[in-house]
């Protein structure tokens, strides 16, 4: 029981960390390797709180894909290794007073409340649990999202089309 | 010291400075994919949330389904998608403008 705790607080230490580094590195090479570290941070903490399912599609979809579809991106951006640091420091300036300010009600609101905690919490895999309530009570959604994906996809393939020239807009705008 | 991993409050005060950094990360980043990063890092403090919710909160636990769990699933699934949009979106605007500041992308500005 001491190595849960001892290994849930690595896991937090670590999700500190590396998302800290996500937000203030100026390069955002190492900023999305870091991102990849603090991704596979949640998913030990799914696996902390008995969530396996989660913890899987967590590191297939998140880790596995994701974070591919960024680094993919970054190929496009220039200047990645041009950090400028006079620039940053202005640049992050409201930002980490807005964010603090965030933080501060959020800490607070946290210490305040008195949470009624269940005092020996069973962690049970919930693979089949997720599983019939997606086919039954959570079924509409299911559907929902299901299609919302296809829609997703369809969309982001009719954008990233390269030959959708402006001559297409003109023939339309010339139907009578 | 068994308490860590069944502590609420721990959780919850993870997530809320993944989320900070996040907003800070969405908010500085002078590059499109730095503040899609951001917005991932909110996403996964919000569904950390839940899941620490699930288990430890008393009548969220006294739930027959996982709905924690549940939830958790759509935000992911819903990241997915944002990734696969954002990245249509990118390769788009760099086709046109040959960059990805989003400074530059003021086009649509009336």
């Amino acid at each position: 029981m001491k190595l849960i705790a001892i290994f849930t607080l690595l896991i937090g230490i670590s999700a500190v960390l590396t998302s800290s580094i996500v937000a203030f590195h100026p390069n955002i090479l190492y900023a999305a390797i870091s991102l990849t570290f603090t991704l596979i941070s949640v998913a030990g903490f799914y696996v902390v709180l008995g969530a396996d399912f989660l913890a899987a599609v967590q590191l297939i979809i998140y880790v596995g894909g994701i974070i591919i579809v960024i680094l993919f991106a970054i190929m496009m951006s220039e200047n990645i290794y041009r950090a400028r640091f006079l620039d940053q420091a202005r640049k992050y300036l409201a930002p980490i007073v807005f964010s603090t300010a965030i933080f501060w009600v959020l800490f607070k609101l946290i210490s305040k409340t008195q949470f009624s905690l269940v005092a020996d919490p069973v962690r049970v895999p919930i693979s089949e649990s997720v599983g019939v309530a997606l086919t039954t009570l959570y079924a509409l959604p299911f559907e929902y999202i299901a299609l919302f994906l296809l829609v997703g996809l369809v969309g982001a393939v009719i954008v990233a089309r390269p030959d959708y020239k402006e001559t297409h807009y003109k023939d339309e705008g010339s139907i009578k | 010291m068994s308490g860590l991993a069944n502590n609420l409050s721990f959780y919850l005060v993870v997530s809320a400075i993944m989320f900070v950094f996040g907003i800070v990360a969405a908010l500085s980043r002078k590059n499109m994919i730095g503040i899609f990063m951001g917005v991932e890092l909110i996403l996964n403090a919000a569904a950390l949330n839940f899941v620490a919710v699930k288990l430890l909160q008393t009548k969220a636990a006294a739930s027959p389904t996982q709905d924690g769990a549940i939830f958790s699933l759509f935000i992911i699934v819903m990241a997915a998608i944002e990734a696969a949009v954002a990245l249509a979106i990118v390769l788009r605007v760099f086709g046109v403008k040959r960059s990805i500041d989003p400074d530059g992308m003021a086009r649509l500005r009336g």
